[in-house]
């Protein structure tokens, strides 16, 4: 429940129109409405997260593999058993930064005319989408509990010994501010949607470069000898300057001590910046698309 | 009755039950819920037995759920009964021969059988495939449906750029391309306007009579069956209620008269008020019910008073005969003896 | 036999009619497909900048393995182009009542709900991987024999049998239990053990997988059969796999037909 007043209170404090006592009853009623959802279908639910693991075998697999044919006791300073755990991992954080059907449920209801109830209502828009996303998650977790715990209790051979305090808070600080730096570039991308007809390009477009440098498809430090053309400067670098791999890599590579030290507080600060940054062109887009938006008469 | 013709429909004890799981409502009962399912079975059709003779143009009529689509889909094969038995064409439906899918066609009002983004004309010809029709036929039966139904430009334009009431008149034209003996119509007219209800309602007298393709239509409207049914058959929770004519059905059902006074003055209105028949009078207009066997006594008595311009006497509405009988159907929450269904009067 | 293909030939035109007159969503379909496989593609150069070899001692090097990925491209282009996209609208079909439709027409029912709808988009895939085949093979230590070309094409059409007699069950699920949506997901993650040789699953946990995923869902011998014949040397044990291939492909055609059939016959029909 802690989660939940700190996310709730950022999503009130985004707006004075919404009130925070009626706010929270709204919330706890969509809060409800969520877990009866989750609860009709969690037969579905279970098997389909566990299912979910299924690629992460493979790519488990496919390491293992690679590393009984190469003679390198680590790759790119993963062991195999880092690799395994840092797989787990980043499973973790997609469950908290991944916001299926954001973006696309944003630009499907400026298309259709839908959102103009939210320029009427006394409800902000993305205050509420965050709320009930907040209301989503936690329910989800509730019940991927049970199998996350499953998967990891069965794996936790591979994993190093428990980090440090320092080092567990920081990763459930990378992993919260992972929810939001997710939530509000999805959002952002939907609101493309105000000025473009057709946004699922941009949105598969998004996808890709998320899929590929948040680190969901393997470690980025891998990429630290791929040459990028400017002299001494690795692909590796390049993407570690980008909002993405802190929606899969940073948190998984935290827990596992990949980033320590200050360069991890300066990492956190620089997460904190990105969030900011996309709720701030979050904003912006909303308020100059309705203005936009309604000057062309919906 | 018709069940002396050459019956193409026969129906005997045929039933339905469906196994539903109860959805819980509540955060605790969903919780519950994950441990125990409770389920119930619900009779959608309770042993109904039913002959329809060929050329008959028969209404299925029945509040929502009373089981009128559960039956045109075990006619059509879609779905397979828990007990009894259908012969459609001779052919026993569910078990989805060929040779009998080839001779039917099912119209559901609701549902769009063409292809959305092409034109009606490539559905056609895929029809024409499916059905193995000659290629000559095919053509004469397609230019006489289009042009009675007055659809021949629409057919090349793409279906989603239709009007609801054009689509479902190509909808049509489509389930006759291949001269179907037997015609399951499902809401036909459902969300059309007056001038489509009605130019559809020719096309289907027409093909009906020109064919003698029997035709079974459930339907919401009472106008449908004014329009094309003699016979009527009422299903309520499963079973049939009645099967009988239209008009016997106004006559056994119907107890009363309306008559339509036009009224001179508040006067007359007073001297109606006064003899203490069931009247309601709306400005210049009254509107009686009166006992039918009454009618001759009760009609002089008015029209003494005076001030009376005009004067109608109606039956009763048909939507409100029929919805009187749906009211009168009692509910049978046990399970039912199919022999109670009797069909014919 | 002559009218399903003639009633196949109206629908691919049908489709291609349509994929015409939407344009740009067509050229962003394939563009998006492209974009994946670039992606993959992408990540095995990646992993053979770290070693010579996928597993030790398998001969999966780097021509050989993208041979491998070459021959899955192909085999899931045609079901994406021929069977997917018609799978995917299933559960719609079942939810909305339109399977009702496509029972009372006299036609088999399995064809009209496996092949109503052709994904030409897909094709871009299939193009992308012969190209690669292409490539790789001229890579190998040594060209494949004459047999293993003219055995090839058989086993990618057996590797088709098998994907498709596993739509079919899923769908046979479908319209048992009226909605599916992590049955296609099942469907995406079951497929994806198809994707790597199968040496790779060894030691205690991989050799059960490995023999689950050939002998009770015959998933690994999809891509690895057909791969191994044309991108590894052929020895005197190379045969057992493709004979077994063959009788899997025939076997689950058989099977999942048989499942469907019950399942159509146990069909509720969405109520209305």
């Amino acid at each position: 429940m802690s989660q939940a007043g700190a996310t709730g209170e950022a999503g009130s404090g985004l707006t004075a129109a919404w009130q925070p006592l009626a706010g929270l009853r709204i919330w706890l009623t969509m809060l409800t409405i969520c877990i009866e959802e989750r609860l009709v279908y969690r037969g579905d639910f279970i098997l389909g997260t566990l299912m979910r693991f299924l690629p992460i075998v493979t790519q488990i697999f496919l390491w293992t593999a690679v590393f009984a044919a190469t003679s390198r006791p680590d790759i790119a300073g993963y062991s195999r058993n880092d690799i395994v755990a840092y797989y787990l991992l980043t499973m973790v954080t997609r469950a908290f930064s991944s916001m299926p059907g954001l973006s696309s449920g944003i630009a499907r209801s400026i298309r259709d005319g839908s959102v103009k109830k939210y320029l009427v209502q006394p409800v902000d828009y993305v205050s509420f989408l965050l709320a009930a996303r907040v209301a989503h998650k936690l329910v989800y977790y509730l019940i991927a509990i049970f199998p996350f715990g499953l998967v990891f209790f069965l794996c936790r051979s591979y994993f190093p010994p428990l980090p440090d305090a320092a080092t567990i808070l920081a990763f459930l600080a990378s992993l919260l501010m992972s929810f939001l730096l997710g939530f509000f570039m999805e959002a952002a991308l939907g609101m493309l949607g105000f000025w473009f007809l057709e946004v699922s390009s941009l949105m598969f477009a998004y996808m890709l470069v998320q899929y590929l440098l948040s680190g969901h498809m393997f470690p980025l430090d891998m990429l630290a000898g791929i040459p990028t053309g400017i002299a001494g400067v690795s692909l590796a670098e390049v993407v570690r300057w980008l909002p993405f791999h802190y929606t899969a890599y940073f948190p998984a590579a935290v827990w596992l001590g990949k980033i320590h030290g200050p360069e991890r507080t300066a990492a956190l600060f620089a997460e904190a910046a990105w969030v900011i940054v996309m709720i701030v062109v979050c904003r912006l887009a909303w308020w100059r698309g309705t203005r936009r938006w309604s000057a062309f008469g919906g | 009755m018709s069940a002396a013709k050459d019956p193409v429909i026969r129906v005997a004890g045929l039933a339905k039950d469906y196994r539903v799981f109860d959805k819980p409502e509540g955060l605790l009962a969903s919780i519950r819920g994950i441990f125990h399912r409770s389920s119930r079975v619900v009779e959608a059709l309770r042993g109904v037995d039913l002959e329809v003779g060929r050329g008959e143009f028969v209404a299925l009529l029945g509040p929502n759920g009373a089981g009128k689509t559960t039956f045109l889909k075990l006619l059509s094969g879609i779905i397979t009964p828990s007990r009894g038995t259908a012969h459609v064409l001779g052919h026993v439906p569910w078990e989805r021969a060929d040779d009998f899918r080839r001779r039917f066609a099912l119209v559901m009002g609701q549902r769009n059988q063409l292809w959305w983004d092409l034109p009606a004309a490539e559905s056609f010809r895929l029809h024409q495939e499916i059905y193995r029709i000659d290629p000559a036929r095919f053509a004469r039966t397609r230019d006489e449906l289009v042009d009675m139904l007055g659809v021949r430009k629409l057919i090349l334009q793409p279906v989603r750029e239709l009007s609801l009431g054009e689509r479902m008149k190509l909808e049509l034209v489509a389930a006759l391309l291949h001269e179907p003996e037997v015609l399951f119509l499902d809401e036909p007219t459902i969300g059309l306007d007056v001038v489509a209800q009605h130019t559809i309602h020719e096309f289907l007298r027409h093909v009906q009579r020109e064919r003698q393709v029997t035709v079974i239509l459930t339907t919401h409207y009472m106008k449908d069956v004014a329009a094309l049914c003699e016979r009527v058959v009422v299903i309520t929770h499963g079973d049939i209620l009645y099967d009988g004519s239209l008009v016997e059905i106004v006559d056994r059902f119907t107890t009363h008269k309306i008559v339509t006074l036009d009224l001179d003055d508040a006067a007359a209105a007073r001297h109606l008020e006064r003899l203490g028949y069931p009247c309601e009078i709306r400005g210049p207009q009254a509107i009686l019910r009166i006992d039918r066997a009454r009618i001759a006594d009760v009609l002089p008595e008015v029209l003494r008073g005076g001030g009376v311009r005009d004067v109608s006497v109606e039956d009763v509405p048909l939507e409100e005969i029929v919805a009187e009988l749906f009211r009168s159907a009692p509910a049978r929450p046990t399970a039912a003896s199919p022999a109670t269904a009797e069909a014919t009067p | 036999m002559s009218r399903y293909l003639s009633i196949f030939g109206t629908f691919a035109r049908a489709c291609l009619v349509r994929d015409m007159t939407f344009r740009a969503n067509f050229v962003l379909e394939c563009v998006t497909s492209l974009g994946w496989m670039a992606m993959n593609l992408a990540f095995y150069l990646l992993v053979f900048q770290f070693t010579p070899e996928i597993g030790a001692g398998t001969g999966w090097s780097k021509a050989p393995f993208f041979a491998f990925v070459a021959t899955g491209m192909i085999i899931n282009a045609i079901v994406q182009t021929l069977f997917m996209p018609s799978a995917e609208e299933l559960t719609e079909l079942v939810r909305t009542g339109g399977l009702d439709a496509v029972l009372v027409r006299p036609l088999d029912a399995q064809f009209l709900l496996s092949m109503h709808r052709v994904d030409f988009s897909s094709l871009a895939n299939g193009l992308v991987g012969l190209g690669l085949l292409g490539w790789s093979l001229a890579r190998l230590d040594q060209p494949p024999p004459p047999v293993a070309w003219a055995i090839y094409p058989v086993l990618i059409l057996c590797g088709v049998a098998i994907l498709y007699s596993l739509i079919i069950m899923l769908a046979a699920a479908t319209i048992l239990m009226g909605r599916n949506q992590s049955l296609y997901d099942f469907w995406f993650y079951i497929t994806n053990f198809s994707r790597y040789p199968a040496e790779i699953y060894a030691g205690p946990w991989g050799g059960p997988l490995r023999a689950a995923c050939t002998f009770v869902i015959p998933i690994l011998l999809v891509v690895n059969v057909p791969a191994r014949v044309i991108a590894q040397p052929l020895t005197g044990q190379s045969w057992w796999p493709v004979a077994g291939t063959i009788g899997a492909a025939l076997a689950s055609l058989v099977i999942s037909r048989l499942v469907f059939q019950s399942a159509l016959a146990k069909y509720r029909s969405a109520s209305s």
